[in-house]
């Protein structure tokens, strides 16, 4: 059972490739890193997995559906690279407002809402606006909404963008703790070395086309770093 | 299973309609809607008093004050429309544009549902305030110059309607044009059809261009003079009721599919 797929897509954008005939899957429990340089299409194919944007060509599934059906969506969240959210809101209002779109209501949105703030390290500033809170914060508030109603599946692009240290670890530890609980990841990241101690498979996409896809031990080769492969495999 | 579908939307609405309470422009809406009652005020109490002369004939109190007020409820149901279309013009687009609607839409949201919520947010502060404006003129007409409540019903109907018609257009408008061309093309597009539709109620030809706008616009300033015809009695416009009704009728669906149909084929940034 995959938790998502992408079968032969093609992503045009007038004469522009931003995907060639791409094929990928998740299974479901699986944490798989999409590496890829900037431009490389790592976004696009998110953006057509959550039914931001259409394919071109090829068939895309989540959770089974097609994204356009609000259904494929059901414990699913999402956090993406450029995250803004709404600057009048309070994190707390913000954080209810997200709980009952996945679905919670009384009791339990009030003691998952207050979980995740605790989680985050948010709980000091429920009452802030979201407009006045560091890129730091509300990236945390990020991460804050996605794990509310204990998602089944992860989508995050570029998700310590913007983190200071200790916040790259948090962000490492609540997404390792997600894994444990069952939670299929997809992550698109920079970070390779975040992407080796997150995730158990890799994909890498170039230029539109998926250039590797396997376990991180199947593309290392012997004396190599993730990162020296990655470097091999896009320029080759 | 997704949860119910009206719990979504109203959660979805409840926000819009709260997001929309927050802008900076509410105050001065505020301020706006209590100036016109001022006006309204004192408008009222002269227009009893007045006298005019008609072909050597003096025009009854009851005439003047019927004209006064249709004039009045008319202004002001124009005015209720042009403001569901500014506010419309970029409560939608905006979070399309700075990608905080990716983070609703990745729910199990409709994305009909999400265009609705924001509609009805935009157009729930417009017609709020316009329901405000013109009820207490209303009354106020109906306390001093004595016209008839039942009128003013029906014509808060077409201006509620044409408000959403307004807004849903605006909105439609605004996933293409930035804030500042919806909100003039708002500003045009109304007052164009106001202009067209009074002078071609009362007679006046506008020639080819003028037919085809009152033809294939929505009756926006028509629609509640003629459910205020009553007041200006014996004046008949020479307009079909029942046909106004269905026009608005019509524009009322086509503008709402028209923002659902744009918005569902709409690719959403990152």
């Amino acid at each position: 059972m995959f938790a998502l797929e992408l079968v032969g897509v093609t992503k045009c954008y007038g004469q522009r490739y931003a995907l060639r005939d791409v094929d990928l899957s998740l299974a479901t429990g699986s944490a798989l890193g999409l590496l890829g340089p900037n431009g490389a299409g790592k976004t696009s194919a998110l953006r057509m997995l959550l039914g931001f944007t259409k394919a071109s060509a090829g068939t895309v599934r989540l959770q089974g559906l097609s994204p356009r059906d609000p259904a494929s969506r059901i414990g699913v969240a999402y956090l993406p690279e450029r995250l803004t959210l709404p600057g009048r809101m309070t994190v707390l209002s913000f954080l209810r407002h997200h709980a009952a779109l996945a679905g919670l209501h009384g009791a339990e949105l009030e003691s998952d809402v207050e979980a995740v703030l605790e989680q985050t390290g948010l709980s000091a500033r429920a009452l802030n606006r979201l407009g006045s809170l560091s890129k730091g914060l509300i990236q945390r508030v990020g991460f804050a909404q996605a794990f509310l109603a204990k998602p089944k599946l992860l989508i995050f692009d570029e998700p310590t963008s913007g983190l200071d240290p200790i916040g790259v670890r948090d962000a490492r530890d609540w997404i390792l703790a997600a894994r444990e609980r069952g939670c299929s990841i997809l992550m698109s990241s920079h970070l390779l070395s975040e992407v080796e101690r997150t995730c158990d498979q890799v994909a890498i996409i170039d230029e539109g086309t998926l250039v590797a896809r396997g376990g991180i031990d199947e593309l290392v080769e012997e004396g190599e770093t993730l990162e020296d492969a990655f470097v091999r495999l896009v320029r080759r | 299973m997704r949860h119910a579908a009206t719990s979504v939307f109203s959660e979805l609405a409840s926000e819009a309609f709260r997001d929309a309470m927050r802008r900076r422009i509410v105050p001065v809406i505020v301020v706006f809607a209590l100036l016109s009652l001022l006006a309204v005020d004192s408008c009222t109490s002269c227009a009893g008093s007045s006298q005019i002369v008609r072909g050597g004939e003096q025009v009854s109190v009851h005439e003047i004050s019927g004209w006064a007020g249709m004039l009045i409820f008319t202004v002001l149901s124009l005015w209720t429309m042009v403001l569901a279309g500014l506010l419309a013009s970029d409560h939608l687009a905006e979070t399309v544009f700075d990608g905080s609607a990716n983070l609703i839409l990745a729910r199990p949201v409709r994305r009909s549902e999400f265009a609705l919520a924001r509609l009805a947010g935009a157009l729930g502060i417009a017609t709020g305030t316009g329901a405000v404006v013109l009820t207490v003129s209303t009354y106020l007409l109906h306390l001093r110059n004595g016209v008839s409540l039942g009128a003013a019903i029906w014509a808060g109907l077409a201006c509620v309607a044409g408000a959403l018609v307004v807004a849903a257009l605006a909105m439609t408008l605004s996933l293409f044009l930035a804030r500042i061309a919806t909100a003039m093309s708002v500003l045009f597009f109304v007052g164009a059809i106001t202009f067209v539709n009074v002078f071609t109620l009362f007679g006046a030809s506008l020639g080819r261009l003028g037919n085809i706008l009152q033809h294939f616009t929505p009756p926006l300033c028509t629609a509640v003079v003629v459910a205020l015809q009553p007041w200006i009695a014996p004046v008949v416009p020479d307009v079909d009721p029942t046909i106004m009704a269905l026009k608005l009728g019509f524009w009322v669906v086509a503008s709402v599919l028209i923002l659902l149909a744009t918005f569902q084929k709409r690719e959403l940034g990152s």
